[in-house]
């Protein structure tokens, strides 16, 4: 694999060389027609951006030359130089320059670009009215020039995600091809489909690969936004990036952007306190804010960490209860991680007036739904005058998750892993009835479990989540999963093995049931019903009595 | 007819196409009989029995008939869909149109013991626009050739019923035979699809 830095090469290269094309077609525009001032400005914006990105890589040559040219355009543009024919030649010849330079970048063997054009420039950029020094003749060695095309090409995403999705059906029959395989028992069939293994593994990979990009490319709109916001509140804060360089699905970037808006706004207008109120509390007038992006495993961690005022527990506990999604009494009890989760129930909002960048009734739980839907995680963690911490887990990449198998009455499941906390097996006496649910300790924590099967298939009107006698057997396999901060244990009938799944979305009239994800085939052929664990939370929820 | 039925040797068998051979001959010696040699405006139908009775669809509406893949059922779906199946890799609801239709099942034969392959279903692939829905019949499907005149639009009545019912284009009379002619596009229509989840 290319190193970072390659990589940028590349692309400079690659850009600057189309830039060097258009500057060609420019200029050779211009010289037709010297009075149109559309040419000059291109040929301006051109040569500046060129100027900016060989300054930031570190190609001084190139910025030079590009800065003496832009200098003598910018005189042309003022009247200063008159575009003549002796003029023309140099720039003509400043342009060549240039695309000598951009090719020869990684050409050790270079040198020094040609003293005698380098002062041709100097001469048309300093001594304009002085037509006494001569411009010297500069020899064209370079006459026939080698045409090349870019090494570089832009791609429309879509392309790329209908590769990815033909990806996905190839990696679901190279599945079924090898169990196929392993029972006919076949030696040489056994031995191709395993070489087809491999080169779908690569091919899934380099596809995979090909749609990343780095969340650099977002972070870096963040420090204006953050800027607008506080200068708007008349707050001070200093936005810390961190981990620009983190690789992500290009698509997942896309769908979290207007999340990772909201947050940093958020942050701002709600975390950051007014400069002399944090004077007060004996914390620096400048609110700081981190956002950072770190790799771990197969997800992309996220977070957005403030040095605020921290949310306030009581206060999100006393709306709660005026929105009667929790009694008073109940309220008193819950667990800080409880209690946050309710701010990404749909319409919470702790704002009391709307401000420009806040309070306008979209909450959290837009953010919560355009993460859930890639299949990510959302969690806060806040102390009071301490700040708050938003973490969002991302999977890298769409199309493949890691995901938990299962069966339950016969049917298979799959759970993503991203939503799996841990599996245990536990024995039926461990779990307890507790007024209409069922309750266990796992580790030193009560978490609430329910019978998948009775939840699925009972008749919602007869169904009995407390009732221990539904269950089949000893020994209970539960998955616990987390949605929103809470943990909730599903006791399934078998569970296999861990394996990366590709998710295909249900097709009409089957899209729109929230309880599933989508399905996927098993290598034996058979279907594989995905659960959204976020709507079973809910539908569990909305089932207990 | 009875005899194609205990054919069970998947889709469309060649004796249906002699029938409906058969049958052309028939309609033309018909309307020999009135105008000489005019060739008739014709339907292709696919026929099954839901319940008791006989249904068609027009085959531009099938895209595959074959034998009921395994269907998954899907916990916490309308009863009428009976699962997904993977058809040639390609996932699809099937969906059972007596439960839709409030069709009383045909009377269960009373199967020997042992004989427990009786549970062989077809699936038809309905093709809509964008998508494909399969419908599951418990008989070979026959093929039927007939003409246009022989579908008598719907009664006004079972058009007017509450529970809308214009998905019944018509009604085909074929020798004692009475045929109910479905348009599937309808019943797939956008309501049907937006009435189905809950």
């Amino acid at each position: 694999m290319k190193s970072r830095e390659q990589e940028y090469k590349e692309i400079f290269i690659a850009e600057a060389l189309e830039y060097f094309d258009a500057l060609n077609r420019h200029i050779s525009a211009l010289e037709k027609q010297p009075q149109n001032d559309q040419p000059l400005a291109e040929i301006f914006r051109l040569l500046h951006n060129l100027k900016a990105n060989a300054k930031a890589i570190g190609y001084l040559q190139i910025s030079d030359v590009s800065h003496k040219l832009e200098t003598a355009f910018s005189l042309i543009r003022s009247k200063e130089l008159s575009f003549s024919e002796e003029v023309v030649t140099v720039l003509f010849d400043g342009i060549d320059l240039l695309g000598e330079l951009i090719r020869n970048i990684d050409n050790p063997e270079y040198g020094e670009p040609d003293p005698v054009l380098l002062r041709n420039l100097d001469i048309i950029v300093d001594n304009l009215s002085d037509s006494a020094i001569e411009l010297t003749k500069v020899q064209k060695y370079n006459t026939s020039k080698n045409l090349t095309l870019s090494d570089l090409i832009y791609i429309q995403i879509k392309k790329l995600d209908h590769m990815l999705n033909l990806v996905g059906e190839l990696i679901i029959d190279r599945d079924r091809i090898n169990s196929i395989s392993r029972e006919l028992n076949h030696d040489e069939l056994k031995s191709v489909s395993s070489h087809l293994y491999r080169i779908t593994e690569d091919l899934q990979y380099s596809v995979m690969d090909a749609r990343l990009v780095s969340v650099g490319t977002l972070f870096n709109k963040f420090p204006r936004i953050a800027r607008d916001v506080a200068s708007a509140e008349k707050k001070e804060i200093n936005l810390e990036l961190v981990g620009q360089d983190i690789q992500i699905d290009r698509n997942i970037l896309q769908i979290i952007t207007d999340s990772l808006v909201h947050l940093v706004r958020n942050s701002v207008s709600h975390g950051i306190e007014k400069p002399d109120e944090r004077e007060k509390k004996g914390k620096s007038r400048i609110g700081s804010i981190v956002l950072a992006a770190r790799s771990d495993r197969d997800n992309v961690i996220i977070t957005l960490s403030d040095d605020g005022k921290g949310i306030d527990m009581k206060q999100v506990k006393r709306a709660a209860v005026s929105r009667q999604l929790i009694t008073e009494d109940a309220a008193k009890t819950l667990q800080d991680s409880d209690v946050l989760s309710f701010l990404f129930e749909p319409g919470f909002s702790l704002a009391k007036e709307v401000t420009e960048y806040s309070g306008r009734g979209v909450g959290l739980d837009v953010v919560k739904n355009a993460i859930d839907s890639i299949g990510g995680r959302i969690s806060i963690d806040s102390a009071k005058n301490k700040g708050t911490v938003f973490t969002l887990q991302l999977p890298t990449s769409i199309a493949v998750k890691g995901a938990l198998l299962f069966e339950v009455d016969e049917i298979f499941y799959a759970i993503p892993l991203m939503h799996t906390d841990q599996v245990v097996a536990m024995d039926k006496d461990e779990l307890h009835e507790v007024g209409d649910i069922l309750v266990t300790d796992i580790k030193g924590e009560t978490i609430t479990v329910v019978y998948l099967h009775e939840l699925l298939n009972a008749d919602e009107a007869e169904m009995r989540l407390g009732d221990k006698t539904k269950l089949k057997g000893q020994v209970q396999n539960i998955i616990v999963v987390t949605y929103n901060n809470r943990k909730l244990g599903l006791i399934v009938d078998k569970l296999y093995r861990q394996q990366d799944i590709v998710v295909k979305p249900l097709s009409k009239p089957l899209d729109n049931l929230d309880l599933y994800g989508g399905v996927t085939l098993l290598g034996t052929g058979k279907v594989c019903l995905v659960l959204d664990v976020s709507a079973i939370t809910r539908y569990f929820i909305n089932n207990r009595r | 007819m009875k005899k194609k039925s205990d054919k069970s040797n998947g889709g469309v068998s060649e004796e249906v196409v002699e029938q409906r051979e058969a049958e052309q001959q028939a309609n033309g010696k018909d309307s020999d009989a009135a105008k000489p040699y005019q060739p008739e405006a014709m339907v292709h139908l696919i026929v099954f029995k839901l319940g008791e009775e006989s249904y068609g669809i027009r085959i531009e509406q099938v895209k595959e008939v074959t034998v009921t893949p395994s269907v998954t059922r899907m916990p916490r779906t309308p009863k009428f869909i009976k699962g997904v199946a993977n058809i040639r890799g390609d996932i699809i609801a099937v969906m059972d149109l007596e439960q839709r239709f409030g069709i009383r099942p045909a009377a269960m034969v009373t199967t020997p013991p042992g004989t427990l392959t009786k549970d062989i279903s077809y699936t038809l692939v309905i093709e809509a626009k964008d998508y494909s829905i399969g419908v599951v019949v418990k008989e070979v499907p026959q093929s039927l050739n007939l003409s246009v005149s022989k579908i008598d639009k719907a009664p006004s009545f079972l058009q007017d019923t509450t529970i809308s019912e214009n998905y019944i284009e018509g009604i085909a009379k074929v020798d004692s035979r009475l045929i109910i002619v479905l348009d599937m596009f309808k019943i797939l229509s956008a309501e049907e699809i937006k009435a189905l989840p809950k």
